[in-house]
């Protein structure tokens, strides 16, 4: 039986898969969109090839179980430290130092958002000297005292979940202010990690991470570290959603990856997630 | 997730590392450590080997750095990278495993959208996926992975493969012809996917 007659301009298999990508040149994307509009069996295919990709897109983005750093050995002949973090570190230092200096200032030299529980401060502006986008503009501060914190815990916290370690109960607990937000906003991230081994509020050794993710791909944010509450861990930042780097376009839906690889040595890892959209600006 | 307006932040961030400036390199590794790690992961499937080879790609940039121009630093970095997975292959170690989520080393998971079924759902079109591109030789897969994973354009694919254009859109079109084939053979894959995209 013959084939139906096709427009004499059909696609190819790589023309229709760079078409998904915008990866013609004009004048060849407009022909193939121009085939697509009349031919039944290219628009079949297109969506296949469509809806292979988004798969794989969606595959979730993991968060390595270990940080990379460079070994002494590995040094370069003249400055190094020996841990590729301590920079990291460095900035976060200064970040939660510029913000507890930013409260020490009248309100009116911040761009405090202000809070409703009974924390002592509120959100400080960092200028935004660091290059990575991902760090946090400022720390929720260590000024607060118990009461205090577990005033915060429960009322800012509107999108919260908690991974269990079945083995012994120990909990990370994420949080964020918000689940929806503009694609310009700030977003306050609180992270607990109940029955830790270390005390530490350095993100490294405590194993924990945390990235946004969609389609697969994501972008790391740096927990800072804030206090250690009763023992326990409590990292969180304030993120301008705005200075990162998101693939257009930025509204969507996300979601908020708390890695947490338990230090005591036995590579065990929690992982807990929250959802999060973005809106138009 | 990094398009090109990253260009400027990295070359900054190279100048300063170049010259020796190691909060600038930091800077760097912090940028790129998910989204190499995640290259490497689909490349060679197991987490260790993976994160082995992210780790061995930012010593050797560091290494490297002041060898670095022009190019672009993701694309080098990339490139770095996806020689390490060649040469993982050609040692000939675990080639090709995908890990099950199972026999991975996460013991708790907290998922604000609790649904077990739809857990158990997305679990499996993962590993399905994973799968399919397990079965794919090495050139599709380093360009599949590199556009479908990292979202890099097909002219920095071009850049990390060292090939054309035209191969690297060859590649990718038949890499996603063969994960859709293998895909199909579950019936119900592409269903789901549509409710799934819903």
């Amino acid at each position: 039986m013959p084939s139906e007659p096709r427009v004499p301009t059909e696609p190819t298999l790589e023309e229709l898969s760079a078409f998904i990508d915008n990866e013609l040149e004009a004048a060849e994307q407009a022909r193939v969109a121009e085939h697509l509009a009349g031919c039944a069996d290219c628009q079949a295919r297109l969506d296949g090839l469509r809806q292979t990709a988004h798969a794989i897109r969606a595959l979730p983005m993991e968060t390595p179980s270990r940080t990379f750093t460079i070994p002494v050995e590995r040094q370069r002949s003249w400055r190094w430290a020996p841990v590729a973090w301590v920079g990291s570190a460095a900035v976060a230092v200064l970040l939660i130092g510029v913000g507890l200096r930013a409260l020490q200032m009248p309100a009116g030299s911040t761009t405090a958002t202000g809070t409703t529980s009974r924390i002592s401060g509120g959100l400080a502006y960092a200028p935004a000297t660091q290059k990575g986008a991902a760090a946090p503009l400022a720390a929720p501060t260590g000024a607060m005292n118990d009461q205090q914190y577990s005033g915060q815990a429960s009322s800012a916290a509107v999108n919260i979940v908690t991974a269990v370690d079945p083995a012994n109960g120990w909990r990370m607990i994420l949080s964020t202010d918000r689940a929806s937000y503009p694609s310009n906003a700030r977003m306050r991230v609180t992270i607990e990690l109940q029955g830790s081994p270390s005390t530490s509020t350095n993100s490294r050794d405590q194993g924990l991470s945390l990235t946004l993710v969609r389609n697969g791909t994501g972008v790391a944010l740096n927990p800072v570290g804030v206090m250690s509450y009763n023992g326990t861990p409590v990292f969180g930042g304030t993120y301008d959603l705005g200075g990162l780097r998101l693939a257009d376009p930025r509204a969507g839906s996300y979601r908020l990856e708390a890695t947490w690889v338990i230090p005591d040595g036995s590579g065990r890892v929690l992982q807990a997630s929250v959802p999060i959209q973005l809106t138009g600006s | 997730m990094f398009p090109s307006k990253s260009v400027n932040d990295d070359r900054d961030l190279v100048g300063l590392a170049r010259r020796g400036d190691r909060e600038a390199f930091t800077q760097l590794i912090v940028q790129y450590q998910v989204p190499l790690y995640n290259m490497a992961l689909r490349m060679v499937g197991r987490p260790d080997d993976a994160a082995d080879i992210a780790q061995e790609a930012f010593l050797r940039a560091w290494e490297k750095i002041r060898t670095l121009r022009d190019a672009p630093f993701k694309s080098w970095l990339f490139q770095i990278a996806a020689n390490l997975c060649y040469d993982h292959f050609r040692r000939g170690r675990r080639y090709g495993e995908m890990p099950d989520e199972e026999t991975s080393n996460v013991i708790g998971l907290g998922i604000a959208t609790p649904d077990p079924q739809e857990r158990a759902e997305a679990s499996e079109r993962n590993r399905l996926v994973r799968e399919s591109i397990e079965a794919l030789d090495h050139d599709m897969r380093l360009a599949i992975v590199l556009r479908d994973v990292n979202g890099l354009t097909y002219e920095e694919i071009a850049t990390v493969l060292r090939v054309p254009l035209g191969t690297v859109k060859s590649r990718i079109a038949r890499a996603r012809a063969q994960v859709q084939e293998r895909l199909q053979q579950h019936p119900d894959f592409f269903l789901r996917e549509d409710a799934h995209a819903e």
